[in-house]
C-alpha cells in the first residue's frame, strides 16, 4: 500500500490547489491590503499600518453596525433554533402527513435569499400596509421596514421563516438517531412528554445544538443578500449623535465602503469580522462540545 | 495491476490539467478583424444600442462591436475592476463624474480631435482636454400633472419662489378628496426602498447649482472645503421640509421607484420629484395627461431654470490597440443621421449634440429640450462630491430628515458636520 500515497496526494492536488488559490492566498493579500491605502484599482500602494484599524473604532456607522450585528445575531439564535427545534418535535411525532410538513417546511431554504427579500418587501411594505389602511388597524398602517426599532426583528423574522426548516432537518436526523428504547423506558417509568423533551432528548441531542448554534450564529454574523433587497439597510436611526443606517449589517457595511472605492478600509473591516467571527464560534464550540454526551 | 493503475490516475490527471490550460488559451486567439468592446451601464437603452452597435458592424469593414451591459442593480464599477484586473478592459467604457475619472485616469484617451467636441457644452472635459463623450442629456424639475393644478387653480407658471410654491401645496393639500389626490407630492427619500439618491443627490443639487450660472461650481467647491453657505443652505433647507410635508408619507418614507413613479402616472399624486428618465415608464403604465416641469425654486428670490446633465460618459480605453476603431464608433453616433435616429428615436435619449433635430416623444423630455433651447437652466454638480457620498453620508441624513420633518435644526447640523467632514 506503500506506493499508494502518491496517488493520495495526487489526487487531493486540484484541491488543495484551488483552495490555496482561492482561499489561502487571497486570504494573506486581504491582510496586506488592510494595512494600506489601496482604492481598488490603483497601482500606488502605500503601506499605512494600522491607520485604518484605528479609525473604524472612532467611526459611529462601523460601530452602530456591528453592534446592531450582535444583536440580530443573539435574536436569530433564539429564534431560529426555539423555532426549528419546535417543528422538528411536530414532523418526528405521530402526526398525519409529517413527510408532508417536513418539506413543505423546508422549501422557504430553498428560494434565494435576494428573491426571499423582495418578496417579503413586497409584503411588508404594500399588502401589510394596505391590510391596515383598508381595515384601519393603525399599528399596521406603516410598514414595520421604516421603523428603526422594529427593522432588526423584522429581519430576524424572516430569516427564521427561511433558515429555520434547515436546522429543523438537523435536529430531525438528531432525533431520529436516538434509540427509541430509550423514549419507550421512560414513558414506561411514567415520564411526562415535557420530562422525557428536556431529560433525555435535549441531552442525547447535544452534539445537533453544537453544529446548529455553529450554523445560524456564523450565517447572522455573515447576513447580506436578504439584508440588502430587504431593507438596503434602511431606515436611517441616530447613533452616537451621527446619522446612521438602522438595519445595515457588517457585511453589508464592508460591501458598501469597498463600492465607495475605500477598498482597504472595507478589508480592514473584513478582517475585524472575521477575527471577531472566529473568536465567537470557537467559544460558542467549545462551551457546546462540553455539553456532548457519547454513546 | 497496481503499477498500471497508478499510471493510469497520473494520466488521467494530467489530462485534466492539460486540457484545463489549453482551452485557457484558446480563448485568448487573436482573430484578423478588429472587436471593440463596449461595457456599459445603461440598460435602459441596451437593445437599441445592441441594435444600433450590429448595424454598424455589418456597414463597417473589418470592426465588430461588441456591446456589454451591466446596470440597474448590478455593480458596474465593481465588474470594471474585475475586468481591469482579469486585464481584459474594455475598449470603450464608462464614467458617471470626477470620481470615476480619478479612478481610471491611466485608461483615459483624450479625444480633443474628435469631430463631435464642437457640437456639445457637455463633454467630460479635464485640464483644458475633453476625455468623455456625453451619452445623454438628463435632467428634472417638479414635474406636475397640469389637469389637476387646473382644477386646483394653480398656474404652473407662477411656481418660481418658495413662497408660491407654499402657497400652492397647501391650496392642494385641502382639495385633496376634491381632486381625488392622495397627497401634493409623490417624493422619495428612503434608504430603505433604495431612493436615497432623488432627495441626498438630486434634491440636494438644487442646492449646488440652482440659480447660479450653469458652469458656476463655487458653492459645491466651498463643500469640499467643508463649509455651506448657512442662508442659502437654510432656504433649500425650508424647501425640502415643505416637499416632504405635502408628500405621501408611505412613499416618502419607504416607497420604491416604481411606487413614487406610479402613483403619479395614476394621478394620486400632482407633483413627481423625478428627472425625464421616468417618460418610458409613463408611457407604459398609459398616462395620458399633459405633464410639465416646474422649476425647483428653493430660493426667496425668483428661479426658473430646470437641472440639465450628462449623467455619464464614454471614455476610449487609450492603452487599447483598437482605440481608433473604438472612436470612430462613437464619432458615427454623434455624427451621422443613422446616429442620431438611434439616440432619439431608438434609445429615446435627449442627445446633448446641437446638430441632431430630432424630436423625442416623452413629454418630459421635449419639456426639457425646450428648456434646454430657452437657456437660463442650471447645472447638476454632485459628480464632484466623493465616491459614496450621496449614499453613505447624505442619505441617511436625508432619510431622518424625511422621518423628523419638523426638526430643521437637526437637520442643518448634520449637513454642516457631514460637509465638514468632507475636507
Amino acid at each position: 500500500m506503500k506506493q499508494s500515497r502518491v496517488i493520495n496526494v495526487l489526487f487531493l492536488l486540484p484541491c488543495v490547489f484551488s483552495f490555496v488559490m482561492i482561499i489561502i492566498v487571497p486570504f494573506f493579500f486581504g491582510l496586506y491590503y488592510s494595512m494600506t491605502d489601496w482604492n481598488g484599482i490603483s497601482n500606488v500602494v502605500t503601506f499605512a499600518g494600522f491607520k485604518n484599524f484605528r479609525n473604524l473604532f472612532s467611526s459611529a456607522d462601523f460601530l452602530y453596525s456591528f453592534l446592531i450585528t450582535i444583536a440580530y445575531t443573539g435574536i436569530n439564535i433564539v429564534f431560529v433554533n426555539i423555532v426549528s427545534f419546535g417543528l422538528s418535535l411536530i414532523v418526528t411525532s405521530k402526526v398525519k402527513r409529517r413527510n408532508f410538513y417536513r418539506a413543505g417546511f423546508f422549501v422557504p431554504y430553498l428560494i434565494g435569499g435576494i428573491v426571499l427579500g423582495y418578496i417579503w418587501q413586497f409584503i411588508l411594505n404594500n399588502i401589510l400596509v394596505s391590510i391596515g389602511m383598508n381595515m384601519s388597524i393603525s399599528f399596521l398602517q406603516t410598514s414595520f421596514l421604516s421603523l428603526p426599532h422594529t427593522v432588526i426583528w423584522t429581519m430576524a423574522a424572516v430569516n427564521t421563516w427561511q433558515y429555520a426548516g434547515y436546522i429543523m432537518l438537523i435536529y430531525v436526523a438528531s432525533i431520529q438517531s436516538i434509540p427509541s428504547s430509550l423514549m419507550e423506558a421512560a414513558n414506561v417509568d411514567g415520564a411526562s412528554y415535557s420530562t422525557r423533551v428536556f431529560k433525555i432528548l435535549i441531552p442525547m441531542m447535544a452534539n445537533a445544538f453544537t453544529i446548529s448554534l455553529f450554523l445560524t450564529l456564523t450565517t447572522s454574523f455573515k447576513q447580506f443578500d436578504m439584508n440588502l433587497t430587504l431593507t438596503n439597510g434602511g431606515p436611517a436611526t441616530r447613533f452616537l449623535d451621527m446619522p446612521v443606517k438602522a438595519s445595515q449589517l457588517l457585511a453589508m457595511n464592508i460591501f458598501n465602503t469597498a463600492t465607495a472605492n475605500r477598498m482597504a478600509e472595507a478589508q480592514a473591516k473584513a478582517v475585524v469580522l472575521f477575527v471577531v467571527l472566529l473568536i465567537v464560534s470557537l467559544i460558542q464550540v467549545s462551551v457546546n462540545k462540553r455539553k456532548e454526551v457519547e454513546m | 495491476m497496481k503499477k498500471t493503475r497508478f499510471y493510469t490516475a497520473v494520466l488521467a490527471l494530467v489530462f485534466v490539467f492539460v486540457t484545463g490550460f489549453a482551452f485557457a488559451a484558446g480563448s485568448a486567439e487573436e482573430t484578423g478583424d478588429v472587436t471593440v468592446n463596449m461595457f456599459q451601464l445603461k440598460v435602459e437603452i441596451k437593445d437599441a444600442l445592441d441594435t444600433y452597435a450590429a448595424e454598424y458592424s455589418e456597414n463597417a469593414e473589418g470592426v465588430t462591436v461588441k456591446v456589454e451591459t451591466l446596470g440597474g442593480g448590478g455593480d458596474y464599477g465593481g465588474a470594471m475592476k474585475a475586468k481591469a484586473q482579469a486585464g481584459q478592459m474594455p475598449d470603450i467604457f464608462m464614467i458617471e463624474g470626477q470620481g470615476g475619472y480619478d479612478i481610471w485616469k491611466d485608461y483615459v484617451a483624450d479625444l480633443s480631435d474628435q469631430p463631435w467636441v464642437d457640437d456639445t457644452d457637455l463633454s467630460f472635459i479635464v485640464d483644458g482636454k475633453v476625455v468623455g463623450f456625453p451619452v445623454a442629456i438628463e435632467g428634472y424639475g417638479l414635474a406636475y400633472n397640469a389637469e389637476i393644478l387646473r382644477k386646483a387653480g394653480i398656474d404652473p407658471a407662477s411656481l418660481t419662489t418658495r413662497a408660491a410654491y407654499e402657497k400652492a401645496l397647501k391650496t392642494l393639500d385641502a382639495k385633496k378628496a376634491e381632486l381625488g389626490i392622495d397627497a401634493p407630492v409623490a417624493m422619495a427619500a428612503s434608504v430603505a426602498g433604495g431612493m436615497w439618491w432623488v432627495a441626498g443627490q438630486h434634491n440636494l443639487a438644487a442646492y449646488w447649482g440652482g440659480g447660479l450660472d450653469f458652469n458656476d461650481t463655487s458653492v459645491i467647491e466651498m463643500a469640499l472645503n467643508g463649509k455651506l453657505d448657512q442662508d442659502r443652505f437654510r432656504q433649500y433647507a425650508q424647501y425640502l421640509q415643505l416637499l416632504f410635508k405635502y408628500a405621501d408619507q408611505n412613499i416618502l418614507l419607504n416607497g420604491s421607484y416604481d411606487d413614487q413613479v406610479g402613483s403619479f402616472a395614476q394621478g394620486r399624486t400632482a407633483f413627481l420629484h423625478q428627472g425625464n428618465w421616468v417618460d418610458p415608464n409613463l408611457k407604459q403604465l398609459g398616462v395620458t395627461f399633459e405633464i410639465g416641469y416646474a422649476p425647483h425654486a428653493f430660493l426667496d428670490t425668483e428661479q426658473k431654470g430646470l437641472y440639465l446633465f450628462a449623467p455619464s460618459w464614454y471614455i476610449v480605453n487609450a492603452q487599447s490597440k483598437n482605440a481608433q476603431a473604438a472612436k470612430d464608433f462613437l464619432t458615427s453616433i454623434a455624427t451621422t443621421p443613422e446616429g442620431h435616429a438611434y439616440m432619439v428615436n431608438e434609445a429615446g435619449m435627449i442627445p446633448a449634440f446641437k446638430s441632431v433635430t430630432l424630436k423625442p416623444s416623452g413629454q418630459l423630455s421635449q419639456a426639457l429640450m425646450d428648456a434646454n433651447a430657452r437657456g437660463g437652466n442650471y447645472g447638476v454638480f454632485f459628480g464632484m462630491l466623493p465616491d459614496g457620498a450621496g449614499q453613505n453620508i447624505f442619505g441617511p441624513i436625508f432619510d431622518l430628515f424625511a422621518q423628523n420633518q419638523d426638526n430643521l435644526d437637526q437637520f442643518i447640523a448634520d449637513m454642516n458636520r457631514a460637509v465638514a467632514n468632507l475636507k
